[in-house]
């Protein structure tokens, strides 16, 4: 599904400062939610998903995804409400192999993908933007947090428009103007143009981020749906390079079944 | 904004894929920049400084986009120290020849190119860390400024490993660790693996900032040798996204193998 393997890699391997840590010198992960000088929880870190799929019996694969990953509706009973078309995009989608998956032709991810991707994440929160760099194709995506509204007919893109404002402890995240033809997951579940999307972001502890994403696109679902993501701050390391257009070979092999 | 269209249009048709779309360019009201009676930005008002007295490089910066085509725009021939070997390839290189070998063709510029991207760029400085957005394939670069010592032996990366400090009013950035496959500019000159970037960017007033850019790689160069690239800053608008991989056409008619 992800084309193109990680080359070896020689880790980056540098304390992260700030981090508190345990007698023995290791970071405590469950200390308290770090924060900054206007008293909000600072997000900033670099986060790994939440490894929720059990490996097979001859190891965990190299990109060891989540469940998410495949269907990020796993959590839901009953799965996604998908209209009458989408499910038999999504139906149609697996059967072809997701060979037409934009993640496996190196396209952007979109932001939902991004969290589901088992890839490092690195959150900087500075005043008036958020930003998340991803190891992934090495992109980012920009929350602006500065009071600005969303644009009213931004142009359509992979990443669209978004903007943060803090309701206590948990950033609220309102992102539109997204491109006609993203997938939400590999199963194919499709997010249309007139798609909004809103994330409330919120650091448990200092190890853990809860991210409950909220999908309103009534073009795709018969109703706004939520799913809750897990990410984990990973300490003493720093993102490195991704490309997954790097010496790929996959995309002519790719066909359907 | 037109220069922005007619300098990706002219410069771009050679080398770099992906035909920017026709954009709806963003309209923010940049906070912060001086502004004349009229209301419009004045860009020779006095660099603006931090609270340690040092120039503040925030912004949104747009560089001259000659340096692309050709880093040595500004030297007289027979000025770039060459060793042979690197002139050789350099000769080889010409006029698109060996242009599938470059690899912005597919999709990943590299540094130093991505400094001379004739799109914009977002400088975001953190206490410890200043960020490089690139519009131009919607990434990113990290410049360590806690105080880090470059790593003895990296990883090599497309962005290499980069570490700034203040001399003066200087901000001075070392670099190591880009992978020699990288082109200087889209005229071919090429680099080892020696390579050491030294890039001193100066801020002469709100609305203006040189990158003298040190080129030390004694592997492919007799000596050091120093180019000095011009940018201006951008103001009241916003990064727009840049995707090179979607619907690329043109590395299939590029020479070289």
């Amino acid at each position: 599904m992800i084309a193109a393997v990680t080359a070896q890699a020689q880790w980056v391997h540098y304390p992260t400062a700030g981090i508190p840590r345990t007698k023995d010198g290791k970071p405590n992960l469950s200390a308290p939610v770090p924060r900054t000088k206007d008293g909000k929880p600072d997000l900033s870190g670099i986060w790994d998903v939440l490894h929720n799929r059990p490996c097979p019996p001859e190891g965990c694969a190299d990109m060891w995804i989540p469940e998410e990953f495949l269907n990020i509706g796993f959590s839901l009973k009953g799965g996604l409400p998908y209209q009458p078309w989408a499910a038999a995009i999504v139906k149609e989608r697996m059967a072809e192999n997701r060979f037409t998956d934009p993640n496996a032709h190196c396209l952007p991810t979109g932001i939902v993908r991004m969290y589901t991707t088992p890839l490092y994440r690195k959150m900087i929160q500075t005043p008036g933007l958020l930003v998340i760099l991803n190891e992934r194709e090495a992109m980012y995506r920009q929350i602006f947090t500065d009071g600005r509204p969303l644009p009213e007919d931004p142009q359509p893109s992979w990443v669209g428009y978004s903007t943060g404002k803090w309701e206590g402890d948990t950033l609220v995240v309102q992102s539109s103007g997204f491109r006609d033809g993203l997938w939400l997951d590999a199963n194919g579940s499709p997010l249309t143009e007139s798609g909004k999307i809103t994330e409330r972001i919120r650091r448990v502890n200092f190890g853990t981020l809860e991210i409950e994403i909220t999908v309103n696109d009534p073009k795709a679902y018969t109703s706004p749906w939520t799913v809750k993501l897990t990410q984990l701050l990973k300490a003493d390391t720093d993102l490195l390079d991704y490309y997954c257009i790097e010496n790929e070979k996959d995309g002519p092999h790719l066909v359907a079944k | 904004m037109f220069t922005r269209v007619m300098i990706a249009s002219v410069l771009f048709a050679a080398l770099f894929k992906g035909t920017p779309a026709s954009a709806q360019w963003f309209k923010v009201m940049t906070p912060g920049i001086p502004r004349t009676a009229d209301g419009k930005p004045n860009l020779s008002a006095p660099t603006p400084r931090g609270p340690d007295g040092k120039p503040s490089l925030n912004g949104i910066w747009q560089m001259n986009g000659k340096y692309l085509q050709n880093i040595a725009a500004d030297m007289k021939p027979g000025d770039v120290p060459y060793q042979p070997w690197a002139e050789q390839l350099f000769k080889a290189r010409q006029n698109g020849a060996l242009g599938k070998t470059d690899p912005a063709a597919r999709c990943i510029p590299g540094m130093p190119k991505l400094d001379a991207l004739p799109y914009p760029f977002k400088i975001i400085e953190t206490p410890g860390m200043v960020m490089m957005l690139f519009e131009g394939f919607t990434t990113f670069r990290q410049i360590f400024t806690d105080g880090r010592e470059l790593p003895k032996d990296p990883n090599p990366t497309w962005f290499g490993y980069s570490v700034g400090k203040w001399e003066g009013d200087d901000w001075v950035v070392n670099t190591i660790g880009i992978r020699e496959s990288t082109w200087l500019d889209n005229a071919g000159r090429p680099h080892s693996d020696a390579l050491h970037l030294i890039e001193r960017f100066q801020r002469h007033d709100f609305g203006h900032m040189d990158i003298r850019l040190t080129i030390d790689d004694p592997k492919a160069y007799t000596k050091p040798w120093t180019v000095k690239e011009d940018l201006r800053l951008i103001p009241d608008t916003e990064l727009l996204e840049y995707v090179c991989v979607e619907n690329e056409k043109d590395y299939g008619h590029l020479a070289g193998k």
